[in-house]
């Protein structure tokens, strides 16, 4: 009796009861939806009609053959690189700035930074949408200009990418500022005794110590942009023409428009492996670079 | 100690959420049992008929489930209207968004709980039939009683049909027809004639338009050249109907005249606001092609805008082929996954509907579409409604190619796009368009229904 009540206490221990939870959570949130779509590019698949008939690499054929799957490709790509690019620059320049003596009512600058970061896109993409208006839009009334921002094929993408690194270069902020509160002093001191001027304490010390801060901003903004989809969705649909097309915006069109749940899901294998390989990449230059790997 | 409370509550939380994932809604009624069969009321309809004086699940509560994505759907006040004679009935309203609606209501279908009765929209057609039951209804009945029924037999049955049916009218700021000098003899009938007013509406300041005579901008193109392509005898699809027929002379020709609206006669600009919805609401565009939703949209939005509507113009004043694409709002459909019970309430509930002529007449002005209710034809309800008025000379020259991907509609969008921002010549995007439509539609098992139409033979 003794023995068996230790046995069943056991099984119900906090640890084990915590490992059971995390397997169930990570079983049905993170690796059944994975298996399924592993499963369900092979398939011809409407998962609402009961549809699930096995087609082989099929699905892969159709999506490598798609034209406007390449120029979202290669959309994502434009859009993922200057949106990481410009949020880093900024961000790291501002936190810099709040980080400095110079700066006063620090607090204040990096509420109002971080602000458009905890607003809704959905409510951002649509002021932006009145910001970039071409009959009463206040970008082009302030600026003296006439484009007509969302429409032409020249100037949609990159005023999604604006729209974007302005809704977002407060986390970079935040994360910079943290990386650099926690800088050891003691350098910048013997920089500072040495004559190190602030351009050379920055290339010198500050920027090579902020690596792993960097290389974290990185991925996290790399990953998250390579699967943007919802400024496109209310700014543009895609357009004009095709010409804003991204790749999870093509997935989302192809699962919940046309309901081809199977190429949907073969599209999004591919940008899975995409993102995979771009962060081992990521990992591996750093590591290197680092004396890590 | 801590740690057994911990795991306790752990425990809790899984057991719950397990609990939480289980499907079952109890739809049993707590309402009152009717044990009078005999209302004292008519017997509804013409063909189709629906004698009220009887008793439903015998007498029994009972609770069935409507759902809905439309706060003006005509069903809602059928429901309420079916409640007050049968007490021992309640019909549960279930209003969901669009979006949500087409995920939740077939995953909804496919098991047992599903709502007996819901709303249908003809483009989810693939999606919804293979959850619904036929009516209970002979075709013959409902033939006799409605128009457009044809097209939604299926195998000798039907499981939805159209209750009022949509086109597209031209819509006029009258206060800025006035200002022009235009009075009701002005009204174009034809497209050259529309060219000549929209100029005249037109009104600039240098080389920048302040009011435009016309405005397409928006999703309106998709619609309008569908319309002027039927005008001129040119069909949506192939004759056999498995392949869009986007990429021939006439939708050129139709796009080119688009084209020149703005760029040679400079009644309306790309550039000039994103939506021509809110620009005719706004008082800057003087005339809009739009479907019956506009009513609901400028009373809602732009309630001191006064318009006046007209027949969309034609190429000639000759009778065309057809005077514009059509699309029928759709009778509610029936869960074949329901109870026995809830299903027969359900038919007794749609019989209801259809025998009642205020569901098609607050369907008709609701919507701002036509009834298909034949004995309504001359209803003067109906009539006297501006944009019903419209409709009715032109009713029986109106075509439905059935509910076709909705590829024909963004690969078009995309075609004016690309020419209007894009720069493309209208014969390259045309031809593009053609090639998406075409790939979208390759593994389509989809067939148009223009062949049903009864002036077919006359196409090209």
């Amino acid at each position: 009796m003794g023995s068996r009540s230790r046995v069943s206490s056991n099984i119900f221990s906090l640890r084990n009861v915590t490992i059971l939870f995390l397997v169930g959570y990570f079983g049905i949130f993170v690796i059944y939806p994975i298996y399924k779509a592993f499963a369900g590019s092979l398939h011809d698949w409407n998962p609402l009609i009961d549809q699930y008939d096995f087609v082989g690499l099929a699905n892969f054929k159709n999506v490598l053959t798609n034209q406007l799957f390449w120029s979202s490709i290669s959309n994502t790509f434009i859009f993922a690189f200057f949106s990481v690019i410009f949020r880093i620059i900024i961000g790291l320049g501002l936190a810099i700035l709040l980080y400095s003596k110079l700066a006063r009512f620090k607090t204040f600058f990096r509420g109002m930074f971080y602000m458009p970061t905890i607003t809704p896109l959905v409510a951002v993409s649509f002021v932006w949408m009145w910001l970039y208006n071409p009959q009463f839009g206040l970008i082009n009334k302030v600026f003296h200009i006439d484009i007509n921002w969302l429409k032409d094929s020249h100037w949609a993408l990159p005023a999604i990418i604006i729209m974007t690194i302005w809704k977002d270069f407060g986390y970079a902020t935040v994360i910079f500022l943290g990386g650099l509160m926690g800088l050891p002093e003691d350098v910048f001191e013997a920089a500072d005794m040495d004559g190190a001027s602030k351009w050379q304490r920055f290339v010198n010390i500050t920027w090579p110590l902020l690596k792993p801060t960097t290389l974290f901003v990185t991925i996290t903004s790399l990953i998250s942009y390579l699967q943007a989809y919802v400024q496109i969705l209310i700014m543009t649909e895609g357009g004009p023409g095709t010409s804003t097309y991204v790749i999870s915006y093509l997935i989302f069109d192809e699962a919940f428009v046309k309901y081809n749940f199977g190429v949907a899901s073969a599209m999004a294998i591919i940008l899975f492996v995409i993102i995979g390989i771009l962060t081992v990449i990521m990992f591996k230059i750093t590591g290197e670079s680092e004396g890590l790997a | 100690m801590k740690k057994k409370v911990l795991s306790a509550l752990f425990s809790m939380l899984l057991v719950t959420s397990l609990a939480a994932c289980s499907s079952g809604g109890d739809k049993a009624s707590g309402g009152t049992k009717d044990e009078n069969a005999d209302k004292g009321l008519e017997v509804l309809g013409d063909t189709v008929t629906f004698d009220p004086n009887k008793l439903v699940n015998e007498g029994e509560p009972i609770t069935i489930e409507y759902w809905t994505w439309g706060e003006n759907d005509p069903t809602l006040k059928m429901a309420e209207a079916y409640e007050e004679i049968y007490p021992n009935v309640e019909i549960k309203e279930v209003i969901q968004p669009w979006d949500d609606f087409w995920t939740k209501l077939p995953l909804s279908l496919k098991g047992k709980n599903g709502p007996a009765v819901f709303n249908i929209h003809n483009s989810q057609h693939d999606l919804i039939m293979p959850y619904l039951e036929a009516y209970d209804i002979p075709v013959e009945n409902l033939q006799a009683d409605f128009n457009s029924v044809d097209p939604h037999i299926i195998d000798g049955n039907v499981y939805y049909t159209d209750s009022v049916i949509n086109t597209g009218n031209i819509y006029y700021n009258k206060k800025l027809w006035e200002e022009a000098g235009l009075t009701d003899k002005d009204i174009p009938k034809t497209w050259e004639q529309f060219r000549g007013i929209a100029k005249k509406l037109t009104k600039t300041d240098g080389d920048k338009i302040v009011q435009a005579g016309f405005n397409y901008n928006g999703e309106t193109y998709n619609a309008l050249y569908q319309g002027m392509n039927y005008q001129k005898g040119e069909l949506l699809f192939s004759k056999d109907g498995k392949v869009a027929n986007y990429d021939n002379s006439v939708t050129i020709e139709n796009t080119q005249f688009f084209v020149d609206l703005y760029e040679k006669d400079k009644v309306g600009s790309k550039d000039f606001g994103d939506d021509s919805t809110m620009s005719f609401g706004n008082g800057q565009t003087a005339m809009v092609y739009k479907w019956g939703w506009m009513v609901g949209e400028l009373e809602a939005k732009y309630p001191d805008i006064e318009y006046g509507v007209f027949a969309t113009p034609t190429p000639t004043e000759e009778v065309p082929f057809a005077y514009d694409r059509f699309n029928g709002e759709s009778t509610p459909g029936i869960n074949k996954n329901q109870t026995e019970e809830q299903r027969a309430i359900a038919q007794d509930f749609i019989r209801f509907c259809l025998a009642n002529d205020e569901y098609s007449v607050t369907a008709g002005l609701t919507m701002a579409s036509f009834p298909t209710k034949k004995s309504l034809a001359d209803n003067p309800r109906i009539l006297e409604d501006p944009v019903l008025s419209v409709i009715a000379p032109r009713v029986e020259r109106l075509i439905w190619p059935g509910a076709f991907p909705s590829t024909i509609e963004t690969s078009a969008k995309q075609t004016i796009e690309d020419i209007l921002y894009n720069g493309k010549s209208v014969e390259v995007a045309v031809k593009e368009g053609q090639e998406r439509m075409d790939s979208d539609m390759k593994n389509s098992d989809f067939t148009s229904l223009e062949s049903s139409y009864q002036f077919f033979d006359e196409a090209k």
